[in-house]
């Protein structure tokens, strides 16, 4: 096993393997773990469950069924349905983002790092155009000839999509960005291409499968975005979709709200383990620079 | 791996060729032709040639021929309207399964801005996402007519609403009104406020809350306008009114946020202002839910009323749903619809007058006695001054 | 890291023939860029021209003059500040809790756990999330009537929900998970070698941190933070209704011109929206410049 790129200080290969273990036995690896590492995790957990408690707590002070919202939502179908469409729009929404990110971030690390900056600022552009301006800019767009998408129920689903792939690019890229950070991306490539593949299969073979905690990443984080999203939906009269369903919950109900949010929060969890259980399929990150 | 390329040569052509179906389709595909309506071109206003007369006195809610070419069209659009709002969602499932007619509810949450910006963003559209008729604040009525956006219609019971809640030409028309109340969660508030300078006394630090940005919302603003006529001031003199939440900043008692029905059951915001339709709303749904007996009080000065007005979009794809909606919205069917989600409707001394109103309803209506109603440019000068002034003025600003 | 034969940044790879030249390289963005202005530019196009607009339609360059007057000087200041605080500090957090799980030997399923917490986490924003804290650390929320039982009273020492200070707290539920999923991939890069190694020459873990591990992950946790940014600076729902507008941030007095019950000046919101463009633009800029320089001792 050779590993001199990866060696501080050049020494011999396989010089490792023959260091005793010595130094790292006094912090053995898979037991019981670092207690400021447990400190730190039971920190974050508290504050996160604790505002959720809350909520589950305002959501039961209803009398005498206490759980009379939980009920009243879990009846009604369009919550179920309004949750279906959006996670399936939330999945294609996902793979149109990666196709598009994917390689660009690829490209420009590796053939065009001048036209970062670029790129990084258009990823970041979602953020400031507000949600309202984008849905009717995007309405004006496509509502006159020649593309009139939005009289149609496909080209407004088109349109919703092509939205939700644009809010999904500052968290995608970035999320992916950092995932080529992490590997060699320009070995990985020429060894590649001194075996013969194309871009594309570089892409899909090499890459790809080296960012799996990235493309998961970005995966949630797209996944969450579409659910929870309504003004771009309203407006769009998709009104199938989760989020003008919460819309027409009415703002002024006192407890269905929290636990409509408790529930949404719970589902979207579970799709997102899912989607984690998913992703664990093939094992294996390939490395042609350095050891495992 | 091979599998993958062929996947992925088929899904490209096959993804732009949906792309360039959908966009080539013709427009109206999956709406219902409108050819017995005659309606124009997307984008020409709707006008007379549709089979209702629209000049006058309308057709009425039950005018077959208008009710033949709505169907004919299948579908209404409608914006902003939250189902617990002056009980719109009994107005809409009536309409639905009166008319057999779909409605297509955009945004319930959507502000006037935004209803406004939707009808002109959506002017060459013929599809689903442009709204077919508005209700809006006031002010919003003449400025959507100047621009254009509106397509004149006068109800068959046109001749019912008050002059000064509509337009003399039938472009925009008052439809309901409320006054502000107080909105008390009795389970924290003991001693229930009677009239605006109650609101002052110490008992109530940190209790008070809006239900809306004084700067942007109708509710909000139009909360210290009714101050102000309580506090020495009048229709011509809102400035009272900062002066009052002024004060009620500096003794604590006003809350910074937003203030909605769950904040109110839980506490958090025990008092809040609020049109009475809205409150007695929540009271009624807080009290089915087994939440704290909620009490909404009219103080017994500074009654002011308020106003929202309806429209008809002028590039309404729908043009004679649109219109068969005003119609029924402005029968007897429809106002008593509006009364019993406790909002007074535009008819409503009409509607006493003919004993349109079952009886157990009108007890159950808020007394409002002595409310006043701003005009128009009462009430625009007012909004300025309020939302120019409020950050400086009542300078919740918080560090 | 880099082996010692590493090609310059500029050039073009080795193995690739020589046929491509640079100058056409930046074709390869061409599907990035025709959707970015299919459905981002060409609708924002509106919001561009609007910026030149007054409320009698005319044009006129008076909204971006506006800019300096009133309250939106302020408004971009705190802004600026929240967004920059809740970057940092959601940052430096999320970076610890992404360790503890990742490279603190906690068991594999906290990892997940967390990852697909942090998913939902992450967009659990707006009225739920506000309303979560106020059940929660309002006046009558649960905690505050028991930290009261337990004699102490944070509304007593000044705490307030609604306070810029609040506003930081409940920013921070999705910025923490925000940067757990970004930066994960970057502390799995982190090879178990390069520890061995380091404690081989008898560094202790701090130096190993220090002069090992936090160099290779700047660049990574810089690109991380600038997103974290970005995400506070577009976010209002959540302060909006905590606050009512009484915080002055800038997407909430945008949305008080476009959007409200009240007739406003568009134009005026959407010059401060292009004043938003501008500031991530620098920001963009000076985050360049401190990438460049945390990468530079990566290539050489």
């Amino acid at each position: 096993m050779t590993a001199p790129s990866t060696s501080i200080d050049g020494r011999a290969p396989g010089a490792l393997e023959a260091v005793p273990r010595a130094a790292t036995a006094r912090r053995p690896r898979r037991s019981f773990g670092n207690p400021i590492a447990w400190l730190i995790f039971i920190l974050g957990a508290l504050y996160f469950i604790v505002p959720l408690v809350g909520t589950f707590f305002h959501s039961i002070r209803t009398r005498p069924d206490i759980f009379l919202a939980y009920r009243q939502v879990l009846d009604d179908p369009k919550f179920f349905g309004g949750l279906a469409y959006s996670f399936t729009v939330g999945v294609i929404t996902i793979v149109v983002s990666l196709l598009i990110i994917v390689p660009t971030a690829y490209w420009v690390r590796l053939r065009v790092p001048r036209l970062r900056p670029v790129v990084e600022f258009v990823t970041l552009m979602p953020f400031v155009i507000p949600p309202v301006v984008l849905v009717f800019g995007l309405i004006r767009v496509y509502s006159s000839r020649p593309l009139v998408l939005t009289a149609t129920d496909l080209g407004s689903d088109m349109i919703l999509v092509g939205a939700y792939v644009i809010l999904s690019f500052p968290y995608m890229y970035r999320a992916v960005d950092t995932g080529l950070a992490a590997i060699d991306v320009r070995s990985l490539t020429e060894a590649a291409q001194s075996l013969g593949s194309g871009w594309a299969r570089i892409l899909w073979r090499v890459i790809f499968p080296n960012l799996r905690t990235s493309l998961l990443s970005g995966a949630f984080l797209t996944l969450a975005i579409v659910i929870g999203e309504y003004t771009i939906a309203n407006f769009l009269a998709r009104t199938d979709a989760f989020g003008p369903y919460l819309s027409l919950l009415g703002r002024n109900q006192p407890y269905t709200p929290a636990a409509v949010s408790l529930i949404s929060f719970g589902l979207t969890w579970l799709a997102m383990i899912a989607i984690a259980f998913l992703g664990r399929g093939a094992r294996g990150r390939v490395q042609v620079a350095g050891a495992r | 791996m091979f599998k993958n390329r062929a996947l992925t040569r088929t899904l490209i052509p096959l993804a732009a060729f949906a792309f360039v179906l959908s966009a080539c389709s013709s427009p109206g595909a999956t709406s219902a032709p409108s050819a017995a309506s005659a309606a124009p071109s997307q984008a020409a206003p709707s006008d007379g040639a549709s089979a209702a007369p629209s000049n006058g006195g309308g057709a009425g809610a039950e005018d077959p021929a208008l009710i033949a070419a709505a169907q004919a069209e299948g579908t209404l659009t409608t914006i902003a309207l939250p189902h617990d709002w002056c009980n719109y969602g009994e107005t809409i499932e009536t309409f639905k399964s009166k008319y057999q007619l779909d409605i297509n509810e955009l945004d319930p949450n959507a502000g006037s801005g935004d209803e406004i910006e939707a009808i002109k963003a959506n002017k060459d559209n013929p599809g689903p996402q442009a709204p077919d008729v508005i209700d809006v604040g006031l002010s919003f009525g003449p400025s959507a007519k100047e621009e254009g956006l509106l397509a004149p219609y006068k109800v068959a019971t046109w001749d019912t609403i008050p002059d000064d809640a509509k337009d003399s030409e039938g472009y925009w028309w008052g439809d309901y009104y409320g006054v502000l109340s107080f909105e008390v969660n009795t389970a924290v508030v003991a001693n229930v406020p009677q009239d605006w300078a109650d609101l002052l006394k110490p008992e109530y630090k940190g209790q008070v809350a809006l239900a809306g940005d004084p700067r942007t919302s109708n509710q909000a603003i139009q909360s210290v306008y009714a101050a102000a006529l309580a506090n020495g001031g009048s229709l011509d003199d809102p400035q009272p009114g900062l002066d009052f939440f002024k004060e009620l900043n500096e003794a604590g008692n006003l809350l910074p946020g937003i203030a909605t029905a769950a904040t109110v059951a839980a506490g958090e915001t025990p008092i809040t202002i609020r049109w009475t339709y809205n409150a007695l709303s929540n009271r009624d749904t807080t009290a089915a839910s087994g939440g704290p007996a909620i009490e909404v009080v009219v103080p017994s000065s500074g009654r002011f009323a308020g106003v929202y007005v309806q429209g008809i979009s002028a590039f309404a794809p729908h043009p004679n749903a649109a219109k068969l909606w005003q119609e029924f919205l402005y029968s007897d069917e429809g106002q008593n619809i509006w009364l019993k989600g406790y909002c007074h409707p535009i008819r409503y001394e009409n509607l006493v007058e003919t004993n349109a109103v079952p009886a157990e309803q009108l007890a159950k209506l808020p007394d409002v006695e002595g409310a006043v109603f701003p005009s128009l440019d009462q009430l625009n000068a007012a909004s300025e001054l309020i939302t120019e002034n409020w950050d400086a003025e009542v300078g919740l600003n918080i560090q | 890291m880099a082996s010692a034969a590493q090609p310059l940044e500029q050039g073009a790879p080795a193995a690739r023939p020589a046929r491509r030249r640079f100058g056409w390289a930046w074709l390869g963005l061409l599907p990035f860029f025709v959707f970015s202005i299919a459905f981002m530019f060409l609708p924002a196009t509106w919001l561009v021209l609007g910026s030149f607009r007054n409320s009698d339609d005319q044009v006129t360059l008076q909204n971006y003059a506006d800019l300096s007057t009133g309250i939106i000087p302020g408004a971009f200041l705190t802004t600026i500040e929240v967004s920059l605080v809740t970057a940092v500090g959601g940052g430096l957090f999320g970076l610890l809790l992404a360790y503890s799980v990742i490279l603190g030997g906690l068991p594999r399923i906290l990892r997940t756990a967390l990852m697909t917490f942090s998913g939902v986490a992450s967009n659990f924003a707006g009225v739920p999330l506000a309303l979560a804290f106020t059940f929660t650390l309002g006046q009558l929320g649960f905690l505050t009537v028991i930290l009261r039982d337990l004699g102490f009273d944070p509304y007593q020492s000044g705490f307030r929900l609604t306070s810029k200070l609040g506003v930081e707290l409940v920013y921070m539920y999705f910025q923490f998970p925000l940067m757990v999923l970004i930066i994960a991939p970057a502390l799995d890069g982190l090879r178990r070698e390069w520890r061995e190694a380091a404690e081989n020459m008898g560094a202790s873990p701090r130096q190993y941190w220090q002069h090992v591990a936090l160099p290779i992950l700047t660049p990574s946790i810089l690109g991380a933070m600038i997103l974290l940014f970005g995400n506070a600076f577009g976010a209002q729902a959540t302060a909006f209704q905590l606050t009512g507008g009484t915080l002055n941030l800038v997407p909430i007095v945008i949305g008080a011109q476009i959007r409200g019950d009240v007739l406003h000046n568009p134009g005026l919101g959407y010059a401060m929206a292009m004043g938003m463009v501008a500031i991530m633009g620098v920001s963009i800029g000076l985050y360049t410049i401190l990438q460049r320089r945390a990468e530079r001792w990566l290539r050489s």
